[in-house]
């Protein structure tokens, strides 16, 4: 009964917390905004005009009897989707923005794994639309924030709450998820021979090929590959951030080396091999202390201010003298 | 009552993950992560890569993502192999290129891509011994046909 207890107080310690609004409010601006100009010049409406042969549907698709649609259709869903997107990030008419974002999302970004391949770049964006999408993450930093403001003058900003944690923690649980899952595929499907082989070294020089969905930014992966102590440091560094990446959910410790060198993992992938993690990496902005920067932000600028206010004062007192 | 939802959701969310992980399933947004978790040791690998034919009856490669987007060069090939895999296999390559022949052409009418006109498309099984310096990159060890419409 106690354990139950500690148990249950250590959860809603650790997700309900209370947080600013304006932390939560930072995090919807910049994820949805940078999601935004990342998708504005992709297409998903090529999809719709392949052949049914190509049509392979994933389990969500499959299950939930989710159609292929037309091209126009898609076209329709994305222009939809991207406006949302947009009045997600700006924050007018927030919620059911937000809503339609994550919901037509999961359409548009399942879409292509249907055709033959899942690749796992968009799934933590698909759960962090989902998550912002029952948040209150427009009570701040938004155009609905500012309209009620003005009808309300005197109501002030919304005070600290674990509604406003609760949707970055569980960005940060995602991510961890992830990040660990990839870990424990490698360990169990290669155990330490991924680390202690020359497998990394032979997917370096492979992914030279054009076999990916990027190309990757340099062809270092050729030099690392020439090296295998250096292909081999690489490998056991990408399995023990991996594995080790959930440490940083509950020590502040952790999470300044393991977040940084989660960053550095995936751009390191993206310039070696090539997949394209670029997503996946948007959710980073979750991970930045806005509350601390704010904090930080308004003493400097305070102090700022008192550094500007006072020689005006001083020479004001001397003019009077 | 908030509270209990956004608990459910936090629940349904770790477990389902933890599922998928524990398991070694996808059920896509949920996944084990899977990617590249098996141990390369072959020195050589076959790709299936596509070709367009000139008028002229020259070859050229289309190993890059522009030239099938909104495929790529990992996504198209797999979905190919898969496709072959069937028991209709061959009766699905029949539609699937001609597909691939016109969205190539469409993406080249919309200066998506600099590749020549083209009258044919080929689709090729590609085998390579990986060199140091991916220095064979275009001059495979061989080549097998499985594939070719001229519409």
């Amino acid at each position: 009964m106690r354990l139950a207890r500690l148990a249950a107080d250590r959860w809603n310690r650790f997700w309900f917390e209370p947080g600013p609004a304006a932390a939560l409010g930072i995090c919807r601006v910049l994820f949805f905004g940078t999601l935004l100009l990342w998708q504005l010049p992709h297409d998903f409406w090529p999809w719709g005009a392949y052949s049914s042969v190509f049509w392979m549907p994933i389990w969500l698709f499959d299950t939930f009897h989710v159609p292929a649609l037309s091209a126009p259709a898609i076209a329709a869903m994305q222009a939809i989707w991207k406006a949302a997107l947009f009045f997600a990030a700006i924050g007018l008419f927030t919620r059911p923005a937000m809503a339609i974002a994550f919901v037509l999302g999961t359409y548009l970004m399942g879409l292509p794994h249907n055709f033959g391949q899942t690749q796992h770049f968009d799934t933590l964006v698909v759960f962090a639309c989902g998550a912002l999408a029952i948040s209150r993450a427009a009570d701040a930093v938004s155009a609905d924030a500012w309209i009620a403001s003005r009808r309300h003058p005197s109501s002030g900003p919304p005070p600290d709450d674990g509604e406003y944690t609760w949707p970055i923690r569980f960005v940060w649980v995602a991510m961890a998820m992830i990040f660990c899952a990839a870990g424990i595929s490698k360990l169990r499907h290669s155990g330490l021979d991924w680390i202690f082989s020359d497998n990394l070294a032979l997917l370096l020089q492979r992914q030279q090929y054009h076999i990916s969905d990027g190309e990757p930014w340099t062809n270092w992966g050729l030099w690392v590959a020439q090296h295998p102590w250096v292909a081999r440091s690489m490998a056991a560094s990408s399995v023990t951030i991996e594995t080790l990446f959930p440490l940083a959910l509950f020590s502040r410790r952790a999470r300044w080396i393991f977040v940084p060198a989660g960053l550095l993992f995936l751009v390191g992938i993206r310039a070696l091999m090539g997949p394209t993690f670029e997503q996946f990496m948007l959710c980073y902005v979750f991970w930045i202390p806005w509350a601390s920067v704010l904090s930080r932000g308004r003493a400097y600028f305070g102090s700022t201010q008192r550094r500007v206010d006072t020689p005006a004062a001083e020479g004001a007192a001397s003019a009077l003298s | 009552m908030r509270r209990g939802l956004v608990n459910l959701v936090l629940v349904a969310f770790i477990a389902g993950s933890a599922y998928d992980t524990i398991t070694d399933q996808e059920h896509w947004p949920f996944s084990q992560y899977p990617m590249f978790s098996g141990t390369w040791s072959s020195p050589t690998f076959t790709w299936l890569r596509l070709f367009g034919v000139t008028a002229d009856g020259r070859e050229v490669v289309l190993d890059a993502n522009r030239f099938v987007a909104p495929f790529d060069q990992s996504r198209l090939p797999k979905s190919l192999k898969r496709m072959l895999e069937l028991p209709d296999g061959a009766a699905r390559m029949q539609t699937a290129l001609p597909d691939l022949f016109v969205r190539y052409e469409q993406l080249r009418h919309e200066r998506r891509h600099e590749g020549p006109p083209i009258v044919a498309l080929r689709l090729y099984e590609l085998e390579w011994t990986i060199h140091p310096d991916a220095a064979n990159v275009d001059a495979p060890d061989s080549r097998r046909l499985l594939g070719e419409v001229r519409p």
